[in-house]
C-alpha cells in the first residue's frame, strides 16, 4: 500500500470520526424539545431523529466544498490539512460536549481546516470575505433572528390558545412537535453529512482518486449517512440536557414554537443560499421561546455559556488545528504523523471512558 | 469594510423569509388545534352550527400546515 492511501484512508476515518460527533453532539438540536414536553419518549426520540437523520442524508446529493471554494484557497488542501483540521473540529466538538454546551460542529470544521491551513502556509491562503460572510455574520444572525421569530410566535400561540383547556391543547403541540422534530433532523441530515461527504470527496480529489468537479462515490454518501444516524443514535446526553431543561423549562406550546421557528429560520436559509448553524438557530429558538412567556423564565447564564463557547468555537478549533498539523509536521509529510496523533487521541479517549466508568457522577453520556 | 462580504439581498431574504414563515408556522398550527378543541366543545354542547364553523377553521389550519411541511420538503429536495 503506497503512503499517501494510508494517509487517504486515515483521513477518511477521522472524517467519519467528525461525522459521528456531528450527529452525537448534534442529537440535542433535534430532540432535546421533544423529550422534555414530553412528545416522545428518549430513546423513541433520539432513533427517530437518527433514522431521519440517515433519510436527510440522501436527500440533496449536491456537494458543495464550501471549505475548498469560500473560506481557504483550494490550492492549499491536501490531505494533511484536511486531517488536521478534522482533529480540530472532533477535539473541540468533544470538548464542548464534556461541558453540555450546544456549540456549531460547522464552524469548528472550517475552524479547524483554517487553522491547519494557516499553519501550512500561512495567512495568505485564508479568504476573510469567506471567514466575515460563512461563519462570523451568520453566527450573529443566526440566533437572533430564531430568538425573534421563536418569541413572537410563542407570544402570538398563547393569544390564540391562552383560553383553550390545557390537555387538548398539550396534546396538539405533542404531535405537532413529532412533525417539527422531524423536519429538523431531516434539515440537520441534509446539511451536516453533506459537510463530510464534501471533506472526504475533497480527500479523494486531493489524492487523485477522484476527479475534480464529481459527485462523491455511494459508499462516500452512505458511509457519512450511517456515521451521522449512529451518532445521533448514540445521543449525546448532556447536551440534550442543556437544551432541554437547562436553559427553559418549557411547555410543549414552546417546544413546538421552538422546533417550528428553528425549521423555518433553517429552511428559508438554505432557500436563499444563506449558510446558519443549526445549533445556534435552535438554541436561539429556544431562548425565543422561554423569553417569550416570561424573559425571567430564561436562565441567562446558562445561555451566556452557550454564546461564550459559540465565539470561541472557530478560534479553538483554528488553534487545534494549527497545532496538530505542526506536530504532525515533526514527523515528515508521510503517514507516521496521523498515525501517531489517531494513537495519542485513542489512548486519551480510552482513559476518560475508564475514569467515566469508574465516576458514577458522569453516568449520562 | 465588513459589509463589502455580505450578501445584504440574501440576508434580507433569509431573514424575512425566517420571520413570515416561523411566525406563520406556528399560528396555523395553533389555529388547527383551537378549531379542533372548540369543534369538540362546542359539538359536545350541542351547537352544531357553530361547531361545524370551528371545525373548518382547524380543517383549513390544518391543510396549511400540512402544505408548509410539503413546502418545506420541496426546499431540502431542491437545494
Amino acid at each position: 500500500m503506497a503512503e499517501q492511501d494510508l494517509i487517504l484512508y486515515i483521513v477518511v476515518a477521522t472524517a467519519l470520526a467528525f461525522d459521528f460527533t456531528n450527529g452525537f453532539h448534534d442529537t440535542a438540536n433535534v430532540v432535546a424539545t421533544s423529550i422534555s414536553t414530553r412528545a416522545m419518549a428518549p430513546r423513541v426520540a433520539v432513533t427517530y431523529a437518527a433514522i431521519l437523520n440517515f433519510v436527510g442524508a440522501f436527500i440533496s446529493l449536491e456537494v458543495a466544498a464550501t471549505i475548498a471554494s469560500d473560506v481557504v484557497d483550494a490550492g492549499a488542501i491536501t490531505p494533511l490539512v484536511i486531517f488536521a483540521g478534522l482533529v480540530g473540529a472532533i477535539a473541540w466538538n468533544l470538548v464542548t460536549w464534556y461541558f453540555g454546551l450546544p456549540s456549531s460542529s460547522s464552524h469548528a470544521l472550517i475552524g479547524g481546516v483554517v487553522g491547519s491551513v494557516v499553519a501550512a502556509v500561512g495567512f495568505d491562503a485564508v479568504m476573510g470575505e469567506g471567514i466575515v460572510g460563512k461563519v462570523l455574520i451568520p453566527a450573529v444572525v443566526a440566533p437572533v433572528v430564531a430568538f425573534i421569530v421563536g418569541g413572537v410566535a410563542i407570544v402570538i400561540c398563547y393569544r390564540v390558545l391562552g383560553r383553550q383547556r390545557p390537555g387538548p391543547v398539550t396534546r396538539g403541540f405533542r404531535l405537532g412537535q413529532i412533525v417539527s422534530g422531524g423536519m429538523l433532523a431531516l434539515a440537520h441530515g441534509t446539511n451536516d453529512a453533506q459537510k463530510t461527504m464534501g471533506v472526504i470527496a475533497l480527500a479523494l480529489i486531493a489524492n487523485g482518486n477522484l476527479a475534480e468537479g464529481s459527485d462523491p462515490p455511494t459508499w462516500v454518501v452512505v458511509s457519512a449517512a450511517a456515521a451521522i444516524a449512529l451518532g445521533t443514535y448514540s445521543g449525546g446526553w448532556r447536551i440534550i440536557k442543556t437544551m432541554g431543561t437547562r436553559i427553559i423549562k418549557m411547555d410543549a406550546a414552546q417546544g413546538f414554537s421552538a422546533q417550528g421557528a428553528g425549521a423555518a429560520v433553517i429552511l428559508a436559509s438554505s432557500h436563499y443560499g444563506f449558510p446558519l448553524s443549526t445549533t445556534q438557530v435552535i438554541s436561539g429558538a429556544v431562548m425565543g421561546a422561554g423569553a417569550g412567556k416570561r424573559v425571567s423564565a430564561v436562565r441567562w447564564g446558562v445561555a451566556g455559556n452557550i454564546v461564550t463557547a459559540w465565539l470561541l468555537t472557530f478560534p479553538a478549533a483554528a488553534a487545534i488545528g494549527a497545532l496538530t498539523y505542526g506536530f504532525t509536521r515533526i514527523f515528515g509529510t508521510g503517514a507516521l504523523g496521523p498515525l501517531i496523533v489517531c494513537a495519542m487521541g485513542l489512548v486519551a479517549l480510552a482513559v476518560f471512558l475508564t475514569k467515566r466508568a469508574r465516576n458514577p457522577m458522569y453516568a449520562t453520556g | 469594510m465588513l459589509i463589502a462580504f455580505i450578501d445584504t439581498g440574501a440576508l434580507a431574504k433569509t431573514v424575512a423569509a425566517a420571520f413570515i414563515s416561523g411566525v406563520g408556522i406556528t399560528l396555523i398550527f395553533s389555529l388547527a388545534i383551537y378549531g379542533t378543541s372548540r369543534f369538540a366543545e362546542l359539538g359536545r354542547e350541542g351547537r352544531n352550527s357553530a361547531a361545524l364553523a370551528y371545525g373548518a377553521i382547524g380543517l383549513a389550519a390544518g391543510l396549511a400546515f400540512v402544505g408548509a411541511i410539503v413546502v418545506g420538503i420541496i426546499v431540502m429536495t431542491s437545494k
